[in-house]
Formats: structure tokens, C-alpha cells, sequence
């Protein structure tokens, strides 16, 4: 690997890879480049130009970053981290208790893969017909309503329950909890059981086992489980658009309305503010895990 | 060593209910104290039947479904005792180890007391023993040292404390370098002291091991078998230990308890055991090469003599039943102690039988040689090839090395 001819030594002069890592390494980071960088950097860089008349006008201005403040759309992106943030909390905070016992507690073989199978399932289904049946069961003459105010315990049908920051969480809820529970399960199942029986050995309480052996070795599944909830989340607008009924404004829905208002400048400032979140918050992922955690062993178990 | 009487009147009087405090506070009382501090002196009483053994399980039975792991089985160890626990895979050992350490609950027990305490509803965390698991289980995301302070950690013993009690312990297993290591890049042995030290760092009443040196290679198995005995000695600790070889058993053991299918084949000292092997099982477990099936024909204890295909052999009677007349046994012998010459009669107090050299098999310190006899093959094994006749055509063994047993 450190025959790449893009080596941190200084003094090394540039030279073909003599390793097949090196070569692919090489290749890897070409395409990476090609296809990942280079795209953002020329979306950031439309963010700078404008349009006259449904033409793009090559002229650097910060025209369209100037107007997304003065408009208040800047309010868009904290409302959608906030939200990004409390749903990824959210998943987590149910994910990993279902997933523990998913891989430790569940003794029945056949009930796991039957699980596993049901959490799957919503992959196959289109997303947009999956989130528009909550309007017919979250709605004032929904199932929901229908069943509370039948059965006395409310008079007038709950209107928070649909069109509401509440139901947009929901849905969001639903649609990631299979992507969130699957990472964490996944570095729980490869805990060794042996591990967990020596620490009650030695004495440790079930919580103590907890937070000293499970929660350590499954922390390359949680931030596995953030990363994938937390990205589609700051991208994610098909709930804020069914389930919002223009009451909950996402930065999704923004891109996509300056989309098709064939508006690129304000789509690509709107692109570039998504991106710059994530890299932030992984970085600060990363950061707060330095030493415990190594983004390379996200997907393997801390055993091997 | 340290001062059992202490420990054993908290541990009596805390009583059942209150385990996890009565380790805490007999911790505190160790606390000060590391093994190679205090000499190996047994105070007067040690051993007296006025304490209660260190460990017993009376006749504990598992089942797991409808198959029947451990059927009645007692045991009982004294304090500072090697017990080793035998059998062949399937024999229930690791079924009763769980059942010592409070992994599994008996289907049924009169009793599990450790310490003269009863534990038997008390699980695995609550108890005064650990166990050296077969693979180690070390936390791979911890340091050596880390690992070796867990089980005072989370007992709430101080940083400082528990980390100096850590380094004694590794001190202990010759480990204290690799301290700041992680597990993975110890070696196999390295690993297994790790285990080791870690398990007897909380100073439980009892150790107990799993199969501890199955893992390893030849050389590092017999070298950390010397080093377990030291280290058991060393401690004073109850060492309750689990394997399937014969040799490790009677290397290592104060006492042997060979099982078969759960149940207790034979107990009894090493050199009982191997001298002295209770039925064709224990005789074969024991790797007694030469095992003949016959029916007794007299019995003069301690002597009993069988007939196998119309010949006589007589030899000393080891088995758990009482010898009768026409009942079914077996008797055998042991190949080193089968003598070879060319003079065909056998001393007085022998059995002897004319032979033909059928095969010889060269291995290196000594040549296992198979003889067809009158009563079938009979192997030797002989020591010094040169004292020996190369062409036997007589072998003969003593009464009092040959063992005749249940079958």
C-alpha cells in the first residue's frame, strides 16, 4: 500500500504502485475522485452562478447564498437537522434494545429469521405507497381517530396526528428502523457468548455487562446504524411531503421544488449545505470515538 | 497463601441472600494481602473436619430435554485442593462445571454449597469462584491490564487499588510487561496466563477451569501444566479443573474424578486410577493396552482369578462390586509390565503364556512389540530394547500388576 505513488513522504519522488493494493488502491481513489468529488465540487460550484430566463449565467455572484438568508430558508436546514437528529436518536434508542434482543435474547432460530425477514420486507415495497397509507389511519376520519373517539376516551378527532412535525418523525421512524436495527444487529450477533457469560463470571450485574462488553464491541453497529439513519434522513423527502401536507418544510422538498422550478443555483446552495452537514457530523462522529473506534472496522466484529 | 478461616466465617455468616456483599467485604480484607507476600504456612486447624469442605455438590442432576447430562452426581473438594474432573466429551464435566460456577441451574440438587454456604439460587456473578473459559473469552476491546482489573472494577475497587492489584496478579503469570498489550497480539499461552490472572485477581474460594490447555501445542501444554500446579500452590486456591487427558489428570491432580455419561466412573488419587482402574472403562480411559473379557472362576481376595478362553489369569480385584464366582469381568494389564523371555515358564505369582512376535512398532524411547498368544494379542512395551530377547517366546506378568474389574 505504501508503494502509492501518493505517499506522505515528502522526499519520495512519484512512481507507478509496485503492489496489487497499490493498484487498486490507485483506481479506487480515481473513480472516487471522479465520481464523488468531482460532481460535488460542480454542484458547490453552480451554487455561484444564476439564472436569467431559464439560462445559466456564468457570472460568480453570491446572489443565491445572500437570498437563501434574507428568504429565511437557512431556517429549512436547522429544522431538517433537527430532525435528522432527534429521529436518528430515536431509532437508536429503540434500535439497539430490539436488536440485543434480536441476536442474544431471541432463543427460537426460526422466530430471528422470521423477524429479520418482516424487517426487510418495506425494502421491497415503494416508499411512497408505503407512507401514504398513514394518511388514511393518522387523517381526522382515520382509524386512529375513528377508534379513540368511538370509544369515548376523546370527543373531537385529534388533529395533531396527521400534517404535524409528529407524523413526519413518524413516518421517518418507520421508513429507517430496518436500516438501523440491522448494522447493530449484526456486531451483537458476533459477540462472542462466552464474553458475556465471563463477565457475569467475574461478577459483573447484567448493566455492568451492558455498558463494559455489549455496548463497546456494538459500537462499530450504532455508528454504523447513525450513519445510514442519519444520512438518508437529511436527504429524506417523501414523508415530509406526504405526511407534512406543507405544514413541515425539509430541505428534500426544497431541493426538489428548486428542482423542478429548474431553479440549479438554489438547488446546488441547498445540495452543498446537505453535504457540509454530513461531513460535520461524521467528522464529530469520528472525533468523539477517536482511539475506541476505527471507521474501518464498521462492518466487522472487534473480535477477529 | 492467605488465612482461610477469615473468609470462611464471612462467608458463613453473610449466609446465602447476600453473596455480592460478602464478597465485597471479604475483598476489602484481601485487599492488602497478594499471594507471594504471605508464606505458605496452613494454619493448625486447616483440613480439620471442623470446616466445611470448600466446595460440594450433592447429587446434582441436569437434563437438557430428554437427555440426561448428569445423573446424581456428588462432589465435594477441600480447600486448597486440585480436583480434576475426566471424561470424554458428551461425559457431563462441562455440565457440572456450569453448574459450580451458577452458568446453569440443576434440574435437581440437594445441595450446591461453596464455602459451607449455600449458593444454589444465587447466579453466576454472585458467586465466590470463576472460571478459566476453554477459549479465554478476553474482552478483545480491552488492554491485558484492563482485562485482569474487570473483575475488581466492577466490584467498585478504586483505580489506583485495582490496578496495582492487576499488576501483582500479571507478576504472577509472568505477564506484567505485556500489561498495556492488547489480547490479539498475545500468543496462545500468553493469553491463557491473561485468563488465569484474571480469574484469580478477585481472589475467589474457587477456580474453575475449562479445558484451559486445550488449545495450545505439546510443548506449551506441558510447560503451562508445571505452571498451573505452581500457581495453584502458589495461591491456596480451590482448583476445580475440566479435561478429557489422562495425562493432565495425573500430572496435575490431587484427585481425579472420572466421569461417564454422567455419571461418576471412578474417584480416587491419580496413582489410584491409574494402578488400580475400577471397570473396562476406566481401564481403557486410563490407556490400559492389554483388556481380556473372561468369567471368574475363584475368587481369594484380594485376588480373583478369571478363565478367558479356557486359560487362567489371576490378578487383584479393583472392581466397585463384590467378586462372585461365574460372574462376567474383565482383567488387564498394562504393556510395560508384560515381562518377555525365551524360557517358557512363568515365575510363581505370574501369569504366563507362550507367544510369537507379530509386529514391532519403533517409538523412539521405547518398542511397543504385539504377541499372539494363547489368549489373543497382547502388547509389550519395552524400555531398554537391549535387556530384552529380540525373538520372544514366552511373556509373563505378576499377580499384583495385573487388575481384574468389573466389566
Amino acid at each position: 500500500m505504501t508503494a502509492l505513488a501518493l505517499s506522505s513522504s515528502p522526499r519520495r519522488r512519484w512512481r507507478l504502485p509496485g503492489t496489487a493494493t497499490g493498484w487498486f488502491t490507485g483506481w479506487f481513489l480515481v473513480m472516487w475522485i471522479g465520481v464523488v468529488v468531482l460532481p460535488l465540487l460542480i454542484i458547490s460550484a453552480f451554487s455561484f452562478f444564476s439564472m436569467r430566463q431559464y439560462q445559466i449565467v456564468y457570472d460568480p455572484t453570491f446572489a443565491t447564498w445572500t437570498s437563501l438568508v434574507e428568504t429565511g430558508r437557512w431556517v429549512v436546514v436547522l429544522r431538517t437537522i433537527r430532525f435528522a437528529v432527534s429521529v436518528t436518536f430515536l431509532e437508536i434508542l429503540v434500535a439497539f434494545p430490539f436488536a440485543l434482543w434480536l441476536a442474544k435474547g431471541c432463543r427460537s432460530a426460526a422466530v430471528r429469521a422470521g423477524v429479520i425477514t418482516l424487517l426487510t420486507i418495506p425494502f421491497f415495497i415503494d416508499a411512497s405507497s408505503r407512507i401514504i397509507v398513514w394518511r388514511s389511519i393518522l387523517g381526522t376520519n382515520g382509524v386512529v381517530n375513528n377508534l379513540l373517539v368511538g370509544s369515548g376516551l376523546i370527543d373531537k378527532p385529534l388533529t395533531w396526528l396527521l400534517y404535524s412535525d409528529f407524523s413526519v418523525s413518524f413516518g421517518m421512524f418507520g421508513s429507517y428502523f430496518p436500516t438501523a436495527v440491522f448494522p447493530i444487529f449484526l456486531t451483537l450477533s458476533l459477540i462472542d457468548d462466552d464474553l458475556i457469560k465471563a463477565s457475569a463470571d467475574l461478577g459483573a450485574s447484567r448493566l455492568q455487562t451492558l455498558r463494559h462488553v455489549i455496548l463497546p464491541l456494538a459500537m462499530p453497529g450504532i455508528v454504523g446504524g447513525i450513519v445510514f439513519t442519519f444520512v438518508p434522513l437529511m436527504a429524506a423527502w417523501i414523508e415530509p411531503q406526504l405526511l407534512g401536507g406543507g405544514q413541515v418544510n425539509l430541505l428534500g422538498q426544497s431541493i426538489q421544488s428548486a428542482l423542478t422550478n429548474l431553479n440549479y443555483p438554489v438547488a446546488a446552495a441547498l445540495s452543498t449545505i446537505v453535504i457540509a452537514v454530513l461531513v460535520l457530523m461524521l467528522a464529530a462522529l469520528v472525533v468523539s470515538l477517536r482511539g475506541r473506534f476505527k471507521m474501518s472496522s464498521l462492518f466487522q466484529s472487534l473480535d477477529r | 497463601m492467605m488465612p482461610k478461616p477469615s473468609r470462611h466465617t464471612t462467608t458463613l455468616a453473610t449466609g446465602p441472600t447476600a453473596g455480592r456483599q460478602a464478597r465485597r467485604r471479604a475483598d476489602a480484607q484481601k485487599e492488602t494481602r497478594m499471594p507471594e507476600a504471605t508464606p505458605q504456612t496452613l494454619p493448625p486447624d486447616a483440613g480439620s473436619t471442623a470446616l466445611p469442605p470448600m466446595l460440594e455438590v450433592i447429587e446434582a442432576t441436569h437434563r437438557y430435554g430428554d437427555v440426561v447430562a448428569l445423573d446424581g452426581v456428588t462432589v465435594v473438594a477441600r480447600q486448597g485442593e486440585f480436583l480434576t474432573i475426566l471424561g470424554e466429551s458428551g461425559s457431563g464435566k462441562t455440565t457440572l462445571l456450569r453448574i459450580i460456577s451458577g452458568l446453569e441451574r440443576p434440574t435437581a440438587a440437594k445441595g450446591v454449597r461453596i464455602g459451607g454456604a449455600d449458593v444454589s439460587e444465587l447466579g453466576a456473578s454472585d458467586r465466590d469462584c470463576t472460571t478459566v473459559f476453554q477459549h479465554y473469552a478476553l474482552f478483545p476491546h480491552m488492554s491485558v491490564r484492563e482485562n485482569v482489573e474487570y473483575g475488581l472494577k466492577v466490584r467498585g475497587v478504586a483505580a489506583f487499588e485495582r490496578r496495582k492489584r492487576a499488576m501483582e496478579a500479571l507478576e504472577l503469570v509472568r505477564l506484567a510487561h505485556t500489561s498495556e498489550r492488547r489480547i490479539h497480539q498475545l500468543s496462545g499461552g500468553e493469553r491463557q496466563r491473561v485468563a488465569l490472572a484474571r480469574a484469580f485477581v478477585t481472589r475467589p474460594s474457587i477456580l474453575l477451569l475449562d479445558e484451559p490447555l486445550g488449545a495450545l501445542d505439546e510443548k506449551l501444554r506441558l510447560d503451562m501444566q508445571e505452571e498451573l500446579i505452581a500457581i495453584q500452590r502458589n495461591l491456596g486456591i480451590t482448583f476445580v479443573y475440566i479435561t478429557h487427558s489422562q495425562e493432565e489428570a495425573l500430572t496435575m491432580s490431587d484427585r481425579v474424578l472420572l466421569m461417564k455419561s454422567g455419571k461418576i466412573a471412578q474417584e480416587g488419587q491419580p496413582t489410584e486410577l491409574f494402578d488400580r482402574p475400577n471397570s473396562a472403562f476406566a481401564a481403557r480411559f486410563m490407556g490400559v493396552e492389554n483388556i481380556l473379557e473372561g468369567i471368574i472362576e475363584k475368587v481369594a481376595l484380594p485376588y480373583v482369578t478369571l478363565s478367558t478362553g479356557g486359560h487362567s489369569i489371576t490378578g487383584q480385584w479393583c472392581g466397585k462390586s463384590t467378586p462372585r464366582v461365574g460372574a462376567k469381568a474383565v482383567t488387564g494389564v498394562r504393556a510395560e509390565r508384560v515381562r518377555l523371555s525365551n524360557v517358557n515358564e512363568a515365575p510363581a505369582s505370574a501369569n504366563g503364556f507362550s507367544c510369537r512376535r507379530t509386529a514391532s512398532v519403533y517409538k523412539g524411547k521405547y518398542l511397543d512389540l504385539t504377541l499372539d498368544t494363547e489368549v489373543g494379542p497382547i502388547r509389550s512395551r519395552l524400555w531398554d530394547v537391549d535387556a530384552a530377547p529380540a525373538e520372544p517366546t514366552f511373556i509373563h506378568w505378576s499377580h499384583d500388576t495385573c487388575t481384574v474389574m468389573d466389566p
